[in-house]
């Protein structure tokens, strides 16, 4: 750890207790993506990112996953989602902006036992890093895909299932996505997923980036918590450029 | 070399002899045994035996059922059964296909195994794969387990062996393709995996929570006086039955208001687990995979179209 590293961290200490600098989970990776994707930026470890997942994949193709970064309400900017030991490791880029929490669930698909890291930029330039440990059995990455055992998929790419829940002060707004999520590692089909997202509120402004990666299971589940008055739209486009359009009322 | 290898060697036998079932027959009605396995998890320490198998000694043979979750148990458990009396096994009856009950097969290649059509469709399907997470769990116990099928399709109606009746249902709740078993003549009912008793139910292959409750109804009203579980130790009175029905429907309500209050799947596998269910084994564990397994059904069957693409 550099000395600058070091002195941020003396800093940040007496205020955040919850902050350790020892790795909460086994990892050989976390130097190699601390680099890779967090750009060798200052960051903590931090339990208050909540990276919620079973302790072992009952489905090694749809594993729940919760990334609640809600202590850090107001301060979020980006959220970034990876398993460590995947052979495509990275899951979501999520960016809300006002009047969505900093908080998302989804589904994933792993290739074996594995950390999982959620890395929350806050306004301060520091990541905060939530960490969680699965177990396996594993080949959720190289399984062959369910959406397209079922004759004319093809027809329902793109249908969007989904509901507005109220929860008092936010409401949750869950959508369930018709698409296979190709990620070109099964034998003779090529990537094919959901890239891009975008939560829109009233008079379309937005809400909440999303990117995807296809360790994102397929039909994708999505869940967000938003405060911004309904109607929301969800604007998604895949990597062969089919746009996809959901109104949550 | 030589020394190192036959300290190897040394170290190994031990260590290999250990992997031992110590099967225990206990009589727990005539002609009637039961071998209890443990009410825990797939593990290293346990070989697999979580499972309960048993035999019947009928006049004219001995019949099996179950066999275990490895090619090493379901030797052992000819063994017992030796141990207990000179009779030949003449008929194995499979309860249904998943690894614990299945996987023994191996040592009764020159017996009829018998079990529904279905089950050994299953079998066939899944059987590798269910193998390969047990050698995953379980470790060297499985070794030289492999799958063998089923060679006799059963119906449902009465099998005559020796001088006992036994009563064969075709149900489905747990896995699509339940066999349960009364012995008319003795009055013991068993149930599969249709019931776990102090043990929680697993649900991987469930048709759904309606069809299994539909089956306890189904059993209960069987004129039985001795419940044998799939898991779980054995009873006389109705509380298996009771203590299902009360799982099954806290668990069906759960997913249902969780369908309802949008709640997702990493939320329910915590949700709190009911006091009154703190005596049965791993609820936690496999609330995680019952979720895992049954909540997508009832997400589905409460979302709205939402796309504007039509």
């Amino acid at each position: 750890m550099n000395w600058r590293l070091s002195c941020i961290l003396a800093c940040w200490l007496p205020l955040a207790a919850h902050a350790v600098e020892v790795d909460p989970v086994p990892s050989v990776m976390w130097a190699f993506y601390h680099k890779q994707l967090l750009a060798d930026a200052p960051f903590v470890f931090d339990a208050r990112v909540k990276l919620l997942a079973p302790p072992f994949a009952e489905d090694a193709r749809q594993v729940p996953l919760e990334i609640d970064a809600r202590a850090f309400k107001g301060h979020v900017v980006r959220i970034l989602a990876w398993a460590e030991l995947n052979p495509l490791p990275k899951i979501v880029d999520f960016q809300p902006k006002e009047g969505v929490l900093p908080w998302l669930a989804l589904r994933i698909r792993i290739e074996q036992a594995t950390p999982l890291r959620a890395a929350v930029l806050t306004d301060d330039g520091i990541w905060h890093v939530g960490s969680a440990l699965i177990d396996a059995a594993g080949g959720g990455c190289t399984a062959p895909s369910v959406v397209r055992s079922q004759p004319g998929w093809e027809e329902h790419l793109g249908e969007v299932l989904g509901g507005r829940y109220p929860r008092g002060e936010f409401s949750r707004v869950r959508v369930q996505v018709a698409h296979p999520m190709d990620n070109g590692l099964v034998s003779g089909i090529p990537e094919f997923f959901i890239n891009h997202g975008q939560l829109r509120g009233q008079d379309d402004q937005v809400l909440a980036e999303l990117e995807l990666f296809p360790a994102v299971s397929e039909n994708p589940n999505l869940a967000f918590d938003i405060e911004a008055p309904g109607p929301t739209r969800l604007v998604l486009r895949d990597n062969s450029g089919n746009e996809f359009d959901a109104a949550i009322p | 070399m030589r020394w190192i290898l036959l300290l190897c060697l040394g170290l190994s036998l031990p260590a290999l002899a250990d992997l031992d079932y110590a099967l225990k027959p206990r009589l727990i009605a005539a002609d009637t045994w039961l071998l209890e396995g443990s009410t825990d998890n797939f593990a290293k320490a346990n070989g697999g035996n979580i499972v309960n198998t048993a035999f019947i000694v009928t006049e004219a043979g001995v019949v099996v059922i179950d066999t275990g979750p490895s090619r090493r148990y379901g030797e052992a458990l000819r063994q017992a059964i030796a141990q207990v009396t000179p009779r030949p096994v003449i008929q194995v009856l499979i309860t249904h296909h998943h690894p614990d009950h299945a996987l023994g097969n191996q040592a009764f290649k020159d017996v009829p195994i018998g079990a529904l059509a279905d089950t050994t469709r299953l079998l066939h399907e899944q059987g590798d794969s269910l193998a390969e997470n047990l050698y995953r769990m379980v470790g060297d116990w499985m070794r030289g387990t492999e799958v063998v099928l089923p060679t006799q399709a059963l119906q449902p109606g009465v099998l005559s062996v020796g001088q006992h009746d036994l009563r064969l249902l075709a149900l489905t709740g747990h896995t699509g393709a339940d066999l349960a078993i009364l012995d008319q003549r003795t009055g013991v009912l068993f149930t599969g995996d249709l019931v776990f008793y102090q043990r929680a139910l697993t649900t991987p292959h469930s048709p759904g929570l309606a069809a299994w409750q539909a089956d306890l109804d189904t059993l209960q009203a069987l004129p039985w006086n001795l419940i044998v579980p799939g898991h779980g130790p054995v009873a006389a009175d109705a509380q298996p039955f009771a203590q299902m029905r009360d799982y099954l429907g806290w668990l069906d309500q759960l997913l249902r208001d969780g369908a309802a209050n949008g709640s997702d799947m990493a939320e329910l596998i915590r949700s709190p687990i009911p006091e009154r269910f703190a005596a049965i084994n791993l609820s936690r564990y496999e609330l995680t995979r019952s979720v895992s397994h049954l909540y997508p059904r009832y997400e589905r069957a409460q979302m709205q179209r939402l796309d504007t693409r039509y």
